[in-house]
């Protein structure tokens, strides 16, 4: 795999550079290279030649770091496991994934009913970065994303995924060079910071990332400022978060600006564009289906942006993927007209992992341009323009993004409904004063003390998915086809 | 002001804010050990404690509030 021999070289050439920023601490990569090769000898020695997947447990240090390229170069793949979800949440996962084996940094190891690599105690080994023989259908990790039925679903990506995500990254033009600092501001579970890792990686570059119990915010801002960053992917909300301060932000080493996850506002770009006077600022889209993003929109500094109710456009397909949007039956829509963004190409995963019925409902053939392709519908609701700019509009289904985090608000009701002895509820996400989106939930009974309820959900949701409102009415409103009005309870909240 | 006004003040955001008062104040208190104090909540207590003292903290400040004792002398450095 050249990606893989790709990574090998970068980190062989630049040994005297900084690779990682923890906390207060530099590590070059030669110190880089020397985790990975002792981590890698634990796997060759304690992990099974059958065992594709391994499970990581997502922790802040070189150490995890390098158990990811570890993995790579023996041809696994890892599934992240947050150790602040729940531990039933983990459990599922690890059971749905097959993983035997866990590579863990913790001082004491997370979980103790599993086959466990304490990545931070093993033995110096050789140096060794050659990547085992390796082809492109073979994975590279799986993330669980939220799920309607209240299982997480699995999202494989192949080794030739993430080939298929590079090169169309680096056709973009945001060059990256040895001298660059980047920021990694994503927990390992959300597949943003593999982007914010491996492209710098690459082109060795140093990565900063934030502390767990920092304040992400205004950490991001102090690393930008002290530490000149020059290159920062993150999701919208930091924007919201930072609005208030940007009179006390200048930002002039930054060069490339990115976002994905949420909707970008164009009035809080403008205003951030002033904050960061050198950088390249764009709009980048993407499901996790489709490895990363595969949309790209540049903001013109200097004239008008392409906008829909205020949100920026997503701009372009990239060079490995293909999009187009459907109505109900699959047909193209027009120019201008409204319908279903579905995604095909390299970077398109195989399908959910073991789970026929889910693939059935959102993968499908087509023919296109004279050729039988496959494509993945994303629930985003989208029209393009006759200049081929997308532009978002919604969901079409019930899914929430909090904080870049994809939440189908179904799970949240499947959760609250057994907890609550089968009283209705309905999960809502609605935008806050500060235009965060927020979950709430309403909850069809008379008040009563919510405090064990939310106490339940946090043993079985991870935090983002905890409503962080809740409102009681007698019986929920219905719309004109009988339905649930939705729209009605979403008010509730303003 | 004497900080144990301070902390007297800050006890009555934290409690208008998070709607419950289990929590004790003490200098060693982080946002972790008080139930809905996460990330949403910080903001608007911070924003509270602006209004309350009429203060503003500047990005870098927040940074240095890591538990109840460092928000008390950053406000007292304030007013």
């Amino acid at each position: 795999m050249n990606l893989l021999l790709d990574i090998q070289e970068a980190i062989e050439k630049n040994d005297t550079q900084n690779a990682f920023y923890f906390g207060d601490t530099f590590y070059t990569y030669k110190e880089f290279a020397q985790v990975i090769s002792n981590i890698r000898k634990g796997i060759q020695d304690h992990i099974s030649e059958n065992d594709s997947t391994v499970g990581l447990i997502t922790n802040d240090d070189i150490e995890t770091y390098a158990s990811i390229i570890a993995l790579w170069l023996e041809g696994k793949a890892y599934v992240p496991l947050n150790p602040e979800f729940p531990e039933s949440r983990n459990h599922t996962v690890i059971k749905q994934a097959e993983i035997n084996s866990i590579l863990d940094s913790s001082t004491d190891k997370v979980f103790d009913q599993f086959k466990t690599i304490q990545s931070n105690t093993l033995d110096i080994a050789e140096i060794n970065l050659t990547p085992r023989q390796i082809g492109p259908n073979e994975l590279a990790y799986i993330f669980f994303t939220s799920g309607t039925t209240g299982t997480p679903k699995g999202v494989p990506i192949t080794f030739g995924n993430l080939s298929g995500f590079i090169d169309a990254f680096w056709d973009l033009g945001y060059e990256i060079t040895n001298k660059d600092r980047c920021l990694q501001m994503f927990e390992l579970t959300f597949d943003l910071s593999v982007m914010s890792y491996l492209a710098p990686i690459l082109k060795g570059a140093c990565i900063y990332t934030i502390p767990k119990d920092e304040i992400k915010y205004s950490y991001i801002f102090e690393l930008m400022e002290d530490h000149e960053l020059t290159f920062a992917l993150m999701v919208p909300s930091i924007l919201h978060y930072l609005r208030p301060y940007f009179d006390e932000i200048n930002c002039p080493a930054m060069k490339f600006s990115l976002f994905c996850g949420e909707a970008l506002p164009l009035d809080v770009t403008q205003e951030w564009s002033q904050c960061i006077p050198n950088a390249t600022i764009a709009n980048v889209y993407g499901p996790t289906e489709c490895t990363i993003f595969c949309t790209d929109y540049t903001y013109k500094r200097d004239s008008e942006n392409k906008t829909y109710n205020g949100v920026l456009t997503i701009g372009k397909d990239m060079k490995n993927t293909t999009t187009i949007i459907v109505d109900e039956d699959n047909n193209e829509v027009g120019i201008g007209e409204k319908g279903e963004l579905c995604l095909s190409g390299a970077q398109l995963t195989p399908g959910y992992w073991k789970n026929e019925e889910k693939n059935k409902e959102v993968f499908f053939d087509k023919e296109h341009e004279g050729k039988k392709v496959r494509f993945y519908r994303t629930g985003d609701l989208c029209t393009v323009d006759d200049q081929g700019d997308i532009l978002y509009l919604g969901r079409v289904d019930f899914q929430a993004k909090i904080q870049g985090f994809r939440v189908e608000l179904s799970e949240i009701e499947f959760h609250a409904k057994t907890v609550l002895d089968k009283k209705n509820s309905v999960a809502v996400a609605f935008i806050n004063s500060i235009h965060n989106t927020e979950i709430g939930l309403v909850i069809e009974s008379t008040a009563f003390d919510t405090k064990q309820l939310i106490e339940d959900l946090k043993n079985r949701l991870p935090q983002y998915m905890i409503p962080t409102q809740i409102r009681f009415i007698d019986s929920f409103p219905l719309n004109t086809n009988g339905k649930t009005d939705r729209k009605k309870l979403k008010e509730m909240f303003n | 002001m004497e900080s144990s006004i301070i902390k007297e003040r800050v006890s009555d955001v934290l409690v208008s804010v998070l709607e419950h008062n289990n929590f004790e104040m003490h200098d060693e208190l982080t946002a972790k050990d008080v139930d809905g104090w996460d990330s949403l909540s910080h903001m608007m207590i911070i924003t509270e404690i602006e209004e309350h003292f009429n203060i503003r903290f500047k990005l870098r400040d927040l940074n240095k509030l890591k538990n109840m004792g460092s928000l008390i002398s950053v406000i007292q450095s304030k007013i």
